[in-house]
C-alpha cells in the first residue's frame, strides 16, 4: 500500500466515524422529539377545560336561606333544586327523559359551582347570574375534538338528542374553554372532568421533602466519612462495593423492604407521604452517596496538603477546604437523585400508594397519591377523559424533572471553582 | 556558627513494603539553606515530608526512627502534628493556592492558630507575609481576587507567604521552582536568600545551579540513602564520593 492509499484509508476512518457518530445523534433525538411530540399532542388539551355557560336564578322558594346568610349557612343548604331548575332550561327539553339526559351534559360538581357563586355574593337571591358550569367529560372530549360523533349510536356514549342539544350550545356561543383550575387544585376522582393532580402533586412534594431530610445529610457525612477519614481497608472497600451494588437495586426490592419493615412491622400509617419518603430515602441514598464522593475526589490533594502544611488539622482542611469545593457537584448529585425519586413509581405501589384518594393531603401522613402513581393510575382508566389527564400529567412530571436537572447542571457550572 | 535545627537519626522510611529511605542520618543547620539534590524518585521529597509529618496523611507509609527538631523527637506518634505544622511550613512543587482571595490564603493559617484576633492584626500579618514575600508591591490593591487569578510565579510566592504567615522556624520547599519560567525562578532565589535570615529552609531541587545559587548545606540522596552531605561548595567542586561527581556532572541522573 503506498503512503497516499493509507492516508486516504485513515481519513475514511474518521469519515465513517464522523457519519456514525451523527447518525446515532440524529435517531437519539428523533426518538425524543417523537415521544415529546406524543405527549403534547395528547396532553396539552387537559390544561383547558370545556364549559358551558349558564344562566342561574336563585329563586327563594328553591332554598331554605335568605340574602346576607352566613358561611356555614350556605354551606349546609341544598342546592340541587336550585341547580335542577336552571339547567333543564338550557335547552327546551320535551319530558322527563330529555331532561335527564340534558343534565348528564353537565359535571357532578354542578350543585358545588353553583353554592361557589353565592358563597361569592351572598345576595343572589331573586337575581339572575350567568355561570361557567364544568361540561361533563363527553361532552369536553366532544369538544376538544377527541371523540368520533359519526359513530353509530348505540356505541356512543353520547345520545343523538345530547348531540342535538351540544350542536344548539355551539350555535348559540354557549359552549367554551377555560383554564382547568380542576386540574391543578382537586385531588383524584372518579369523573375525568373533575380529576386533578393537587393531591398528587402535594404528596410528592411531601414524599420527597422527607427523601431529602433523610438521604441528604446521612448521604454527605456518609460520604465525607468514606472519602476523607476512613482508613482504607477492607472493610471499606466491601462498603464501597455494596454502596454501588444497593444503587443497582431495583426500586421494587426497596418496596418490598418497605412494605415488610415500615408497614408490616412498624405499623407506619400506609399509602402516606412519609411511608414514600422514606422508602425513597432509602433507595436514593447510595445514589447520592455516589456523587458526592466523586465530587470529593475530584478535588485536587494539593488543596489538602496545602491545608495540613499550615497546619490545619484533617478536620479543618476537610471542612473550610475540601467540602466548600465539593458541595456544587454533591448539591447537584443529591438533585438528581432526588429527580430521581420524584419519578419512582414501583416502589410507592408497593406502599400503597396506588390507593384511591380524592382528598387532598394536609400532612404527610394523610393517605395521599403522587405524580408517577397518578400517571399510572389513570392509564389504566377507561374514560377517555383520563387519557388526556395522563399525559398532562406526565407533561408536569417532566417539566419538573426538567427544572430539577436544569438547577443541578447551574450548581455545577456556576460555582465550580476551577483550579490550575 | 551554624545550630542544628533538625537532626534525623537512622531514619527509614516504608511505603508498604517497599524501602523509601535507608537509615538517613542528615543535620539541618539554623538559618541555613540546605539542599537536597539527586535523581527522581530518590527520596529527598520523603525525606521532607517527615519533617512537618506530611507522610502521616499516606495510610500505607510508616516511618521509623528519630527527627529531632530542638532536640524533640518530631516522629513520636503523641506529637500533635498541628503544632508541628505551625512550626514548620511547606512551600509544594505546583503552586497550591486555595481556591479563594489573596487575602484569604495568607489569613488562613494565623486564623485557625488563633494568631491574629482583631481584623486590623490579621490586615497586619496579610501585608507583612506579603512584604515577606516579595509581593505586596504586586497585589496590595487586588487582595480580594482569587489567588488563582495570579501568574505561576506570584501564586508560588504567595504560597510561600501562606506559609510564613504563621511565623514558622523551619520551611520546607518541594522543587519550588519547578513549574516557572526563569524570571519567576530568579524571583523565588532572591526571596529565599532573604528568607534564610529568619528561617531554616530545606529544599529540594534537580538544579545543580540552583543549589549552587541558594544553599549553604548540600545533601546527595540515591535510591533512598544519602550518599554524601557536606558544604555546598565542597560538594560541588570536590566531592568525596564517586556517584556525587557522577550525578553533579551530569553522568547519569
Amino acid at each position: 500500500m503506498t503512503k497516499e492509499e493509507r492516508l486516504k484509508k485513515r481519513h475514511q476512518a474518521e469519515k465513517r466515524f464522523r457519519f456514525y457518530g451523527i447518525t446515532s445523534i440524529f435517531v437519539a433525538l428523533l426518538f425524543v422529539v417523537i415521544l415529546v411530540q406524543n405527549i403534547f399532542s395528547k396532553g396539552s388539551s387537559a390544561f383547558k377545560k370545556t364549559v358551558i355557560t349558564t344562566e342561574v336564578f336563585f329563586d327563594q322558594e328553591l332554598l331554605e336561606i335568605q340574602n346576607g346568610a352566613s358561611q356555614e349557612e350556605i354551606m349546609d343548604a341544598d342546592f340541587y333544586d336550585i341547580m335542577i331548575e336552571n339547567l333543564i332550561k338550557a335547552y327546551p327539553a320535551k319530558d322527563r327523559d330529555e331532561e335527564d339526559e340534558l343534565l348528564k351534559l353537565f359535571s357532578g360538581d354542578a350543585e358545588i359551582e353553583i353554592k361557589k357563586a353565592f358563597l361569592n355574593d351572598n345576595n343572589l337571591i331573586g337575581k339572575t347570574i350567568t355561570l361557567d358550569l364544568t361540561a361533563s367529560d363527553d361532552i369536553d372530549q366532544l369538544h376538544k375534538g377527541n371523540y368520533p360523533r359519526d359513530l353509530p349510536e348505540e356505541r356512543r356514549r353520547i345520545s343523538d338528542f345530547q348531540l342535538v342539544i351540544y350542536d344548539y350550545f355551539v350555535e348559540n356561543k354557549k359552549i367554551s374553554k377555560n383554564f382547568n383550575n380542576y386540574f391543578f387544585n382537586n385531588g383524584d376522582s372518579r369523573d375525568p372532568e373533575l380529576a386533578g393532580i393537587g393531591g398528587a402533586l402535594v404528596g410528592s412534594f411531601y414524599s420527597i421533602l422527607i427523601c431529602l431530610l433523610l438521604a441528604f445529610p446521612v448521604a454527605v457525612l456518609a460520604s465525607i466519612y468514606l472519602e476523607e477519614f476512613a482508613p482504607k481497608n477492607k472493610i471499606t472497600d466491601f462498603i464501597e462495593i455494596n454502596i454501588n451494588n444497593l444503587a443497582a437495586v431495583p426500586s421494587i426490592v426497596y418496596g418490598l423492604l418497605a412494605l415488610q419493615i415500615l408497614l408490616a412491622t412498624i405499623q407506619l400509617p400506609r399509602s402516606t407521604p412519609l411511608v414514600a419518603g422514606i422508602t425513597l430515602a432509602l433507595m436514593t441514598l447510595p445514589r447520592i452517596i455516589i456523587p458526592c464522593r466523586a465530587s470529593l475526589k475530584a478535588v485536587p490533594p494539593s488543596i489538602r496538603e496545602g491545608a495540613l502544611a499550615v497546619g490545619a488539622s484533617k478536620f479543618q482542611s476537610v471542612f473550610h477546604h475540601v467540602v466548600p469545593l465539593a458541595l456544587p457537584g454533591t448539591l447537584s448529585g443529591t438533585i438528581i437523585g432526588l429527580a430521581q425519586a420524584l419519578g419512582e413509581t414501583a416502589p410507592l405501589i408497593l406502599i400503597g400508594m396506588v390507593a384511591f384518594v380524592v382528598d387532598i393531603p394536609s400532612s404527610p401522613v394523610d393517605p395521599s397519591s403522587s405524580l408517577p402513581v397518578q400517571v399510572y393510575l389513570w392509564s389504566e382508566s377507561a374514560e377517555r377523559g383520563f387519557v388526556e389527564k395522563t399525559s398532562a400529567t406526565i407533561m408536569m412530571l417532566l417539566s419538573f424533572l426538567i427544572v430539577m436537572n436544569f438547577i443541578a447542571v447551574y450548581l455545577r457550572q456556576k460555582f465550580e471553582k476551577r483550579w490550575n | 556558627m551554624s545550630n542544628v535545627k533538625i537532626k534525623s537519626k537512622n531514619l527509614n522510611v516504608y511505603y508498604g513494603d517497599k524501602q523509601a529511605l535507608f537509615d538517613v542520618n542528615l543535620d539541618l543547620n539554623e538559618k541555613e539553606v540546605t539542599a537536597l539534590i539527586g535523581p527522581s524518585g530518590c527520596g529527598k521529597s520523603t525525606f521532607i515530608r517527615c519533617i512537618n509529618r506530611m507522610n502521616d496523611v499516606i495510610d500505607i507509609c510508616k516511618v521509623t526512627g528519630n527527627i529531632e527538631m530542638d532536640g524533640i523527637n518530631i516522629n513520636d506518634k503523641d506529637l500533635d502534628v498541628v503544632s508541628l505544622r505551625e512550626r514548620v511550613g511547606m512551600v509544594f512543587q505546583k503552586p497550591n493556592p486555595f481556591p479563594k482571595s489573596i487575602y484569604d490564603n495568607i489569613s488562613y493559617g494565623p486564623k485557625i492558630h488563633g494568631k491574629g484576633e482583631t481584623k486590623s492584626e490579621l490586615d497586619q500579618i496579610v501585608e507583612n507575609s506579603l512584604k515577606k514575600s516579595a509581593l505586596w508591591e504586586e497585589v496590595k490593591d487586588r487582595l480580594e481576587e482569587p489567588g488563582t487569578s495570579l501568574s505561576g510565579g506570584q501564586q508560588q510566592r504567595l504560597c510561600i507567604a501562606r506559609a510564613i504567615s504563621v511565623n514558622p522556624e523551619v520551611i520546607l520547599m518541594d522543587e519550588p521552582c519547578s513549574a516557572l519560567d526563569p524570571i519567576a525562578t530568579a524571583k523565588i532565589e532572591e526571596l529565599i536568600d532573604e528568607l534564610k535570615k529568619t528561617y531554616t529552609i530545606v529544599i529540594v531541587t534537580h538544579s545543580m545551579a540552583q543549589a549552587v545559587r541558594v544553599s549553604q548545606k548540600t545533601g546527595f540522596f540515591h535510591l533512598g540513602k544519602l550518599i554524601e552531605v557536606g558544604k555546598t561548595e565542597k560538594i560541588f567542586k570536590n566531592p568525596d564520593n564517586k556517584m556525587t561527581q557522577d550525578y553533579i556532572t551530569g553522568r547519569f541522573g
